[in-house]
């Protein structure tokens, strides 16, 4: 087992590796910030200038070496655009995205598990093409196009609902809807192919043979065990949308870590971009790791096969 | 730059010959009439981007449109573009004198002006606000300054090396130049800029109370403030979707919106209770970097000419703006210093086909790439389905702001084979700041684009002289030069469209946009509500 934890913690350390180097490439590649930072007049020394300041001067690897000691201290550098650490940005806007996290998590659990369930246990039936309609809209319908519309129907027609903007709970309700969706269709998915899987079993079977009631089979037998899988989307899903639900944030104004990626994005401020990628890579794959770990507890063909 | 921001009012600019700069004491008498000094009620403005901290320093204006919007609200310079005043509106300032010989300007302070912390505006603060500057123009005006002399405790002097006859108009553009915005020195030290921006103390008609960086800022009333202001809590809110904008608008969660898109103009306009504020902004024009080059197609003037009856600008102003922006003559907006009017340009497809067979072009010929200012791709679209009428074939090239500017930078070298920017901006202050970007060899923007050397002698000469007749005259040439020339083909202006709602006083959306400097709604002091 503890050869195992360190084979995977290694694994990670290589991914975050792997990942600060390509964030660390790719936001150059976008172009220059100077440009953005300086005003439409300025010469060639007003640029050599900013970018001395803000160390942009230096040779590629001598830039990465300061990332990645930022990152290892915690503190991510500093934000070209707020002139502020990133780390205390991000920190400011985490509460945010958790609030809209967990309500997207909710309505995604609301919405998919149940319904994934009566299409797994309705298999072929009305409910399941009901169901598996649900998950395809969920799939195909982009989360902008539906909070746009939810707006105009529940702010404007019928003025239910706040268009935007962070305050009581009817703020969170359409971001959480429009959020969560795409996830409950894939939680939706995932919890019927399981289910599927798990009643087809044989020791479902045996139950239903020991004449146990149909809600017992299901609830107690059938989706504890599907359930796995489940939760172990649901976790990768709350990361995702803690730290890029970018689009939502945006359009419904929600003062959370997407909306900071995108003006990160916008003002080409590399720290920022770097230090949101960062955070929400670790986060992932420390999850990850945490699960394989957990896996491997539970059942020792992983850790014995991996 | 881009060119959202601007103004809808043509002017005279006759009255902006002042040699003598004494500046009118309008300011104190400048409260609207009729109504109460006691400010009331809320109003929320749902800006059009993110809120970038550095504009709320005016020692960091960035010399774009964009930061203006909240130096007007927060802080206060000596003199400012304010309603139909260009620059020279006395604010912190009751007046100022520019002398004869452009060699010094000396500013008398308004008596009892306190910034929001309650400490005096002091000559030291303006003094300290001008050498400490690092924005936009700093290294110009630092150049050009010999001193900066505290005279007594209301009277600040400036004195250059050579006559410096566009102090006045740098200093008082407020998005151009933010060396006459002035801040409390001591605190300013005190805290430091990144502090500062945190927390900027101003002396402008509102204080700010909070702020979440990018997001929002809440504002309040400033009871010393030496002009009445109308409402009591201003809040400025970042929407950058503009369905939202507009929604926020439609259920009265914003009052004022800025920039609402082509095709959400309707929805606006068919809304009884709202009012569209097409405030007449920045120029486009077509250009040919490289056209000097005799193996470029464009190096007859007879193609140039082609296209400019081939662009159809009514059509473009119709569909982008809902034909609210303006089709003119020059690339230059008329509210600037010597910029000039010029009539509107003929479109007439079968003489554009005539110029072009002449032309050695009788099929037309392929163009590489069309590329618009980022982001408005859907006008180089139009350019390109125009051209096909004369035979020029071309493609739409999409680029990401930041990547354009930086190739734009790049000169020619980063524009290879035959190529059409369909370019635009909005600068303040003088003609001569289009020209020294956009088309003097070397300039910022143009590099080494054009390089036309008889008008760049031209403009150097201009740039010489102290001999304002002459300046005049050679900054008209030179514009008329490059028209008659075609060595750029003006498009249109376009109209930075906002909106405003019912709870705004307003008989007319000219009342909430009064500054024809501008495409935001300043003088904040001077809105009301119903």
């Amino acid at each position: 087992m503890g050869q195992f934890i360190v084979r995977r913690t290694l694994y990670a350390i290589a991914t975050l590796f792997i990942l600060s180097l390509t964030i660390f490439l790719v936001v150059r590649l976008t172009g220059d910030p100077v440009t953005l930072l300086a005003e439409p007049g300025a010469q060639e020394e007003d640029l050599a200038v900013i970018r001395k300041d803000w160390g942009l001067d230096r040779p590629l690897p001598v830039q990465y070496a300061a990332f990645v000691k930022n990152v290892l201290t915690g503190e991510l550098g500093q934000s070209f655009n707020y002139e502020m650490p990133v780390s205390t940005l991000y920190f400011q806007r985490l509460p945010n995205s958790l609030e809209l996290a967990l309500a997207a998590t909710l309505i995604s659990f609301l919405i998919g598990i149940p319904t994934g369930i009566i299409s797994a246990v309705r298999v072929n039936s009305v409910w399941d093409h009901v169901g598996k309609t649900v998950a395809l809209l969920g799939l195909s319908v982009p989360g902008f196009w539906l909070g746009l519309v939810m707006i105009l129907i529940f702010s404007v027609w019928l003025g239910w609902l706040p268009t935007s903007g962070q305050g009581g709970w009817r703020n969170l309700i359409m971001p959480a809807v429009a959020l969560g969706w795409y996830f409950a269709a894939s939680l939706l998915r995932l919890t019927r192919s399981s289910m599927l899987e798990v009643l087809r079993s044989e020791y479902i079977k045996l139950a239903r043979l020991k004449g146990l009631p149909a809600f017992a089979v299901i609830a107690v037998h059938a989706f504890k065990n599907a359930l796995i899988p489940v939760l172990t989307l649901a976790g990768i899903n709350l990361v995702i949308m803690l730290n890029a639900a970018v689009i939502i944030e945006v359009i419904f104004a929600w003062p959370g870590i997407g909306r900071l990626l995108y003006e990160g994005i916008f003002q080409r401020d590399f720290p920022l971009v770097q230090g949101i990628v960062m955070e929400a890579g670790v986060m992932i794959v420390v999850i990850n790791l945490l699960v394989d770990i957990l896996y491997a507890y539970i059942d020792p063909r992983i850790r014995l096969t991996r | 730059m881009q060119p959202d921001d601007g103004h809808s009012n043509r002017m005279a600019l006759g009255r902006r010959s002042v040699l003598t700069g004494a500046a009118s004491l309008a300011g104190l008498a400048a409260g609207v009439p009729g109504v109460s000094a006691a400010p009331q009620g809320k109003l929320t403005l749902a800006w059009h981007t993110n809120i970038a901290a550095r504009w709320l320093d005016p020692q960091q204006h960035d010399g774009t449109a964009s930061p203006d919007n909240f130096l007007m609200a927060l802080h206060d310079g000596l003199i400012k573009n304010f309603r139909d005043q260009l620059y020279d509106h006395a604010a912190l300032a009751e007046r100022f004198e520019f002398a004869e010989d452009a060699r010094s300007a000396t500013f008398w302070l308004r008596p009892g002006t306190k910034f929001h912390d309650g400490s005096p505006v002091t000559p030291a603060d303006v003094k300290w606000s001008y050498e400490h500057y690092r924005g936009a123009w700093g290294e110009v005006l630092r150049e050009q300054t010999k001193a900066v002399e505290v005279v007594d405790d209301k009277t600040v002097r400036f004195q250059f090396k050579d006559p410096f006859l566009d102090f006045p108009i740098l200093l008082g553009t407020a998005n151009v130049c933010g060396a006459g915005w002035v801040v409390p020195a001591k605190y300013h030290q005190q805290v430091g800029s990144a502090g500062f921006l945190q927390k900027p103390i101003g002396a402008g008609p509102y204080r700010l109370v909070s702020q979440e960086p990018g997001v929002k800022l809440e504002f309040e009333a400033f009871a010393d403030y030496y002009r009445p202001v109308g409402i009591k809590q201003l809040t400025m809110v970042s929407i950058p979707e503009a369905a939202t904008r507009v929604a926020m608008l439609e259920r009265g969660e914003a009052d004022i919106i800025y920039f609402v898109p082509g095709e959400l103009i309707d929805r606006v306009k068919n809304n009884p209770k709202l009012r569209l504020a097409p405030v007449v902004s920045g120029n486009w024009w077509l250009e040919f970097p490289g056209f000097q080059n005799p193996s470029s197609p464009f190096h007859d003037k007879r193609v140039r000419q082609a296209i400019s009856l081939a662009v159809d600008r009514d059509a473009i102003n119709n569909a982008e703006c809902g034909g609210m922006g303006v089709v003119d003559g020059n690339w230059i907006n008329n509210d600037v210093e010597y910029g000039m009017e010029w009539p509107k340009w003929p479109h007439d497809i079968a003489k554009a086909r005539q110029l072009m067979a002449e032309a050695g072009f009788p099929n037309g010929f392929s163009v590489d790439w069309v590329t618009p200012t980022p982001n408005y791709y859907s006008r180089g679209e139009r350019i390109v389905s125009q051209l096909q009428a004369i035979g020029i074939k071309s493609k739409l090239q999409v680029m990401e702001r930041g990547v354009f500017l930086k190739r734009l930078q790049g000169g020619l070298k980063e524009w290879p084979g035959v190529q059409i920017l369909f370019s635009a901006t909005r600068i303040g202050g003088t003609w001569s700041n289009w020209y020294d970007s956009h088309f003097k060899c070397g300039g910022f923007n143009a590099k080494d684009f054009f390089c036309v050397k008889a008008l760049d002698d031209m403009f150097e000469k201009y740039l010489a002289s102290y001999d304002r007749n002459e300046r005049k005259q050679l900054a008209e040439q030179i514009q008329r030069t490059m028209l008659e020339e075609y060595y750029f083909v003006p498009v249109f202006r376009h109209a930075f469209v906002n909106a405003i709602g019912p709870r705004v006083a307003a008989n007319n959306w000219r009342d909430v946009f009064p500054t024809i400097t501008t495409g935001y709604c300043y003088p904040w002091e001077d809105i009301r509500l119903v």
